[in-house]
């Protein structure tokens, strides 16, 4: 808690009262709040207390004040609620009447404040903040304030609305809260377990509820089912199950009535009653509300409902397989399956005869079926052979590929071409790839989903979906060799023609999938042999010059990939080649790539091929120049992947290294000292200590955590060689690590310790001179420690302060001119 | 009645961040989906649970449309395709979706500085919600789907920018995004047709200024600078990597070349071939200008600007760099700010808004001493000079739009809600259109009267022609009479006759009757008599008829009288009239009613 802040509140009290005074920028009123809040949680109130004078003084002078700026009272509104939300605080206000004052609607609606949806949100918000105990509730019953709030439920804003709902369901929750009941929170327990002066509030918002949902007016009935919903999913017993006996005639008659535009809302209270104890008791009928809004397939409302019903956790197996059997009836049918076009009633023939109605119900039956497959649901009584046929037949449909026999009505028209479902169909064929016993159709699905990929007609968007579908696939199918035949002579000329894409997101999906798929095949000789020998490799350099960033990166991304496979395969002839030119090549990128992307990637390549177990001592000799670059990058994030990769240098060298440094059967400080001048040789302190003291923090956090493990690493050994020096000439880094030393020395805090080499024990003017100090004594004279709690800290914790907003808020007051609002 | 309903998240009297619904024919449309700079959590993007609470944002919208790269129209985009999820199709211009990502990325940047932040997404996300990107051209029809239609126009600003109408069926809206009316440096003016829409949302950030002609600024900006080199001082001008920077470093380019002046200018990010590199292969998008010239010299081919080396900062002497981000918050700017700030020849020159919780918005207000790490405080000594170079319309430009497009409705959004109030006002008396400002939340509705076109049969019109009367006109509507047949998706209007044979219907006549009752003294016949008389001084310009069989007419109305034997004096007037002459019949029934004059 910064006592600065509380010497400034009240100035800044005196600032936000002055009705002269233009608000402050539209977050700092939020932010100040944030601070109070953040106060109130910590249980600080005390000290807001102790501050009440001025804060009092502030909510009084803004309630006397009728010229008040909206924002500034609905801060006020906000800020009272959170003040009186403590027993003590709630009495200081109340004293004097400043809290009826604050919170009087009347006043508001006077001057035209309470036109201003802010001051209505406001007023909300304060009340629930002030909800913390009985006083709060007495008060807000006292004034009548139950009425207002059940108004503002149906009011012009959607936030207001949304908020009177949340503040309704609060003051239900607050009754039944443990200070507030006599005990009993079972299901069906009545209204008698609640203390006899709650039963009033209740019985009004019950009332209220009771007539929204009966009410003619659709936004009314709307909001009636929403607090509904909330009640049902928030509120404990008793209020739940006395509000659903209330309702449950109006509600059955809302869903018998069967309104599509109420099918959503509906739901989401069956579903919210699903969740509870509810379910369990016949005499909520839950189960039964449920049945009627599915009928058996024969409404408008019924497909979205089962749509819905699918997605409900707890829900009854019977209506669950019910709801399976209306969802797949538009799939099947359009699909045309002929058994189960006899289960076409007239809805379902209406609904797919119109463009727009098929394609949603398609993309319904699409998605619920996609649902089930990720938790590799068991259909009864629909062989998911059946359904998965459904979806490829769909597919092809989509594609203009089927024979006109195969289809009952006449929906191809509405599909061929259509995105939305070629999209969603693909997605769900993913996802059956969960059904072992699909695998037996791998041909006719890949035969699918090459048509998608050769088509010049696929959109951008379906391509990446197929790609998508296809590693799936290729995935589960990896033990059967056809698929290797499959890969090698369908896909791969695909594939070769796609990077050539005139569209980059085409190129990019493309090379994208060959990385998805090197890596899903990784160690499938076959495979590797295959892209090694057919060509495909080359494409991938090609696409190395590519014109648009993104697909560069890809490519570096998908010849790493494939570098690293052939690692594996050290039999194949064209590996030094491949290394050579990828390197080659990658470096061009990493010295002169105008796109920060394709540099990121080939940093992320290095990275990788260094993680692996592999030896891959050939990029051994471009390291340092990868570091070098990396390091003077202008994109902060290769620094940050150049970063990583010197973590996985540094830990490759220093602990287990069994290609770097050569053990010579030497002592441990012999090793060590050879690591690191190995380290040193790849430009690794350089770097390092460049990047510490670069301007994006994230880079000098890195930076710091590497010389901090470094600095461990040299104090565990105990005889450690202090002849490994660095050249502080020259480098960037080299002035700010001698002023660092001088501003030590100058406090008289550098304590020299025992390794510190004669020749680091010098004056200052000797620093200035010396060319080499050892890498010990710099580790030392920097405060790593210092810096990285600094570093730990937000880059604007400074500014974003608390103390720092209320000095804003009080130099724009002391400004002169008007803030002119302006925007980029 | 057909409506239509604009719903702002945001930019809902205020400036924050963009993100408007729109309803119109059935289609939900998001107009821009920015981000708010001056949060760090969820509040900076819009609340897309008011859209759909199950979060299935594909099966609600119809499509997105963003109107330029500014991410307080465009930032919060791949939090919602990606995070919040959303797959339909994204529409934006092709230089927008070129430089969105450079943009996004950079703000990306300026969140993982900032520790402790939620909800923000990585570079695999930008990139993928950048492949659900539809670009278009300006003035290109797009068909987003068979019914909703879309076309972008020129709207100045920045690199991009558009103004976009939309279309459903005879309904349309156009949203202008962020516009500016007048030229500048390296882009034109914004233009529209007369599309006449239903709804026309304009922003209103200068809703009550008429801002001093451009040319002062940039006089008075180069001054600055000029003034600041030639003492020897250095100059800081933060901004954000592509926009305003290019408009700044074309104007220092040509004048260090018209002065001849040697101090170096510095652009920090590397960003510089980049950016320049989407002005040449979008130099369509820019001015008349720099387009002409292109052959001889492009204009973003920088002779005097070169690439900044964070060392260059300590060098002695006087020069200007360019560095991001804009408002201070962090990075290379901020750190060369504070290796400048202590010296009162340098000066940093603000070219746009700087949000609360950045060093750019303390300095402009004025703050002297800042503090920094640990307690340590900053003596601000250099000069602060704000110049807003942000291209908006003024009040003069809106009004001069609203001219262009003729709308029905007018909706302002992106201002704030005072000046908003005083521009609702002028333009409700201008131009007698009901003009709109809604709140963030609130929805307001319009409704519509499309017209449906029907076609004629050419009998009716030869009919109608017959009677006399002017020849069709199409400026001048005239009220014809016909039936309306509804068949197969088309409407026709036909002659009663047609329709009658074309239904295969037979026809019936409708008559209404009514009874009044009146006391009169005199015989039926007199009665009679006078309800004549007293119809003719009413409805001097009818044909009305005393038929000698006892009745009288006015078109088809047929008036008799009639009276018992016991009461001979209170009379019974029938009244009979066919549908046609409705009104005529109630009236005289009316009449009637109220006696006859004595």
């Amino acid at each position: 808690m910064d006592s600065d802040c509380l010497t400034l509140l009240p100035a800044v009290c005196l600032v936000l009262a002055d009705p002269k005074q233009s608000p402050p920028d539209d977050t700092s009123l939020e932010k100040l709040l944030d601070w109070f809040k953040e106060l109130h949680s910590q249980s600080d109130e005390q000290v807001l207390l102790q501050h009440q004078p001025c804060l009092k003084e502030f909510i009084s002078s803004v309630c006397a004040s009728k010229t008040t700026d909206p924002a500034i009272l609905s801060f006020t509104l906000k800020l009272t609620g959170l003040l009186a939300g403590t027993k003590q605080g709630f009495h200081l206000l109340e004293e004097g009447g400043l809290l009826v004052c604050v919170f009087d609607r009347e006043a508001w609606c006077v001057c035209d404040l309470w036109e201003d949806a802010s001051v209505r949100s406001g007023w909300m918000q304060g009340l629930l903040n002030m909800l913390k105990h009985r006083q709060a509730l007495d008060f807000i019953c006292q004034k009548g304030l139950i009425k207002v709030i059940l108004q503002l439920q149906n009011d012009r804003s959607l936030f207001v609305a949304c908020l009177a709902n949340q503040l309704l369901v609060h003051i239900l929750n607050f009754l039944t809260s443990s200070n507030m009941t006599n005990g009993g929170n079972a299901v069906g327990s009545s209204e008698s377990s609640l203390s006899p002066d709650w039963v009033s509030v209740s019985t009004e918002i019950m009332t209220g509820e009771v007539e929204a949902l009966s009410s003619d007016d659709h936004p009314r009935v709307l909001q009636g089912l929403r607090l509904l919903s909330s009640v049902t999913s928030q509120c404990g017993e008793p209020i739940r199950s006395m509000l659903w006996k209330d309702v449950l005639v109006p509600l059955e008659v809302l869903i018998n009535r069967g309104s599509e535009s109420l099918t959503q809302p509906l739901m989401s209270v069956l579903q919210a009653a699903v969740r509870t104890p509810l379910l369990g008791k016949s005499e909520y009928k839950v189960e039964k509300l449920l049945e009627a809004m599915l009928g058996s397939g024969n409404k408008k409302e019924s497909f979205q409902c089962a749509a819905l019903i699918i997605k409900l956790e707890k829900c009854p197996e019977v209506l669950k397989r019910k709801a399976i059997d209306i969802i797949l009836l538009p799939l099947q049918c359009v699909s045309a399956q002929s058994q189960d076009t006899e289960k076409m009633n007239l809805v379902l023939k209406e609904q797919l005869s119109h463009k727009a109605s098929c394609i949603s119900l398609l993309m319904q039956s699409l998605s619920s079926l996609a649902e089930l497959a990720y938790t590799k649901y068991q259909f009864d009584g629909i062989p998911i052979h059946s359904v998965t046929c459904s979806v490829v037949l769909l597919l092809r449909i989509c594609f203009g590929n089927c024979p006109s026999s195969l289809l009952y009505i006449n929906t191809s028209t509405h599909l061929i071409g259509c995105c939305k479902v070629q999209r969603c169909g693909l997605d769900t064929l993913g996802a059956l790839s969960m059904y072992e016993e699909n695998v037996d159709l791998r041909k006719d699905i890949f035969s699918v989903l090459l048509d998608y990929l050769q088509s010049p007609d696929s959109h951008a968007t379906v391509l990446k979906k197929t790609y998508q579908a296809t590693v799936r696939w290729i995935a589960v199918c990896s033990p059967f060799p056809d698929l290797l035949h499959f890969i090698s002579h369908d896909l791969f000329p695909v594939l070769e023609k796609r990077t050539c894409d005139l569209r980059w997101e085409v190129r990019d999906s493309t090379l994208e999938f060959i990385t998805q798929l090197t890596v899903a095949l990784n160690g499938n000789i076959g495979f590797i042999e295959a892209l090694h020998t057919s060509g495909m490799v080359s494409v991938l350099l090609s696409s190395l010059a590519d014109a648009e960033g993104y697909v560069r990166a890809s490519a570096v991304a998908a010849v790493g990939e494939a570098v690293t496979s052939s690692f594996q395969q050290t039999v194949l002839v064209s590996n030094s080649n491949l290394l050579e030119e990828a390197l080659k090549q990658m470096m061009t990128i990493l010295s002169q790539d105008t796109e920060g992307f394709p540099r990121r990637a080939v940093v992320k390549a290095f990275t990788s091929w260094l993680k692996g177990s592999h030896l891959v001592t050939a990029v051994h000799p471009s390291l340092s120049s990868v570091l070098s670059l990396g390091g003077n990058d202008f994109d902060w994030e290769v620094k940050m992947h150049t970063l990583e990769l010197a973590e996985v240098l540094m830990e490759k060298t220093l602990t287990c290294c069994p290609y770097a440094v050569q053990n010579f059967g030497s002592s441990e400080k012999t090793l060590l000292t050879q690591a690191l001048s190995k380290l040193k040789e790849f430009g690794l302190f350089d770097l390092l200590f460049n990047c510490l003291f670069d301007c994006d923090r994230p880079v000098c956090e890195k930076a710091c955590a590497l010389l901090l493990k470094l600095r461990t690493l040299i104090s565990e050994c105990t005889d450690f060689d202090y002849a490994l020096v660095l050249n502080l000439n020259g480098n960037r880094w080299g002035d700010e690590v001698q002023s660092r030393y001088l501003n030590k020395q100058a406090r008289g805090s550098v304590c020299v310790t025992n390794g510190v080499t004669a020749s680091d024990e010098r004056t200052d003017s000797d620093l200035h001179c010396i060319k080499d100090i050892s890498l010990p004594m710099i580790l030392h004279i920097l405060d790593l420690d210092d810096m990285q709690r600094t570093l730990r800290l937000s880059s604007d914790h400074v500014v974003n302060s608390a103390r720092s907003l209320m000095e804003d808020i009080l130099s724009a007051a002391q400004q002169s001119e008007e803030n002119t609002v302006d925007c980029y | 009645m057909p409506d239509i309903k604009v719903t702002p998240l945001g930019a809902g009297q205020d400036v924050g961040r963009s993100c408007i619904l729109v309803s119109i024919g059935g289609k939900n449309i998001m107009l821009d989906c920015g981000m708010h700079m001056g949060f760090n959590d969820d509040r900076r993007f819009p609340d897309f649970s008011y859209i759909t609470q199950n979060g299935r944002l594909t099966e609600f919208l119809d499509c997105v449309i963003i109107s330029h790269f500014h991410l307080d129209h465009c930032g919060a985009l791949p939090y919602m395709s990606e995070m919040v999820g959303y797959d339909g199709p994204i529409y934006m211009t092709h230089p927008t979706k070129a430089i969105c990502p450079i943009l996004l990325e950079d703000f990306r940047k300026i969140t993982v500085d900032k520790k402790g932040e939620t909800n923000f997404f990585t570079s695999q996300m930008i990139k993928d919600c950048m492949k659900k990107v539809v670009p278009l051209n300006l003035h290109q029809t797009v068909q987003v789907d068979e019914e909703l239609e879309i076309k972008a126009y020129y709207a100045g600003h920045v690199l991009g920018a558009a103004m976009f109408q939309i279309k459903v069926g005879l309904e349309s809206v156009v949203y202008t995004g962020d516009y500016n009316m007048t030229p500048d440096r390296h882009l034109g003016a914004a233009w529209i047709d007369k599309c006449r829409p239903d709804i026309l949302i304009s922003e209103s950030t200068y809703a009550t200024t008429i801002r001093d002609s451009k040319r002062c600024r940039e006089r008075d900006f180069l001054k600055k600078v000029h003034e600041t080199v030639e003492r020897g001082g250095k100059v800081l001008i933060p901004v954000f990597a592509l926009g305003r920077a290019q408009e700044l470093c074309i104007l220092l380019e040509t004048f260090w070349e018209r002065m001849n002046l040697k101090a170096p200018i510095y652009f920090s990010t590397g960003l510089t071939e980049k950016a320049n590199h989407y002005y040449k292969l979008f130099i369509t998008w820019t001015n008349q200008k720099i387009r002409k010239t292109f052959v001889q010299r492009n204009m973003f081919e920088f002779k005097h600007i070169k690439a900044f080396d964070r060392t260059y900062a300590d060098n002695p002497g006087p020069m200007v760099v360019f560095a991001t981000p804009g408002m201070l918050h962090a990075g290379q700017s901020l750190q060369i700010f504070k290796k400048w700030a202590g010296n009162e020849k340098n000066m940093v020159i603000m070219p746009g808004y700087c949000v609360q919780g950045t060093v750019g918005h303390k300095i402009l207000n004025g703050q002297k001493k800042l503090e920094i790490e640990g307690r340590a405080t900053l003596d601000v000594k250099l000069q602060v000079e704000y110049m807003s170079f942000s291209a908006h319309a003024d009040a003069k430009g809106i009004m001069q739009l609203i001219r262009m497009a003729e709308p029905r409705n007018m909706l302002l959004v992106h201002g704030e809600a005072k000046k908003m109030e005083f521009l609702k006002d002028k333009i409700e008396q201008e131009f007698s259109i009901s003009c709109y400002m809604p709140a963030n939340g609130e929805t307001t509705t319009i409704v519509t009267n499309p017209s449906v076109p029907v076609d004629i049969s050419l009998n009716l019109l030869k009919r109608e022609m017959a009677l006399g009367g002017p020849l069709p006109d199409a400026k001048r509507p005239r009220t014809m009479h016909g039936t309306l047949i509804m068949k197969d998706n088309s409407l026709r209007l036909v002659s009663p006759e047609q329709a009658l044979k074309e239904l295969g219907l037979s026809e019936h006549q409708l008559r209404f009757t009514c009874r009044v009752q009146l006391h009169d003294p005199h015989s039926d016949t007199d009665t009679l008599g006078r309800i004549y008389t007293h119809l003719k001084s009413v409805l001097k310009s009818y044909s009305i008829q005393h038929v000698p069989d006892g009745t009288v007419i006015v078109e088809s109305i047929v008036i008799k009288v009639t009276s018992s034997a016991e009461e001979p004096n209170l009379k019974v007037i029938l009244l009979s009239w066919s549908y046609q002459d409705e009104e005529l019949g109630s009236f005289l029934s009316t009449l009637l009613k109220k006696g006859l004059p004595s």
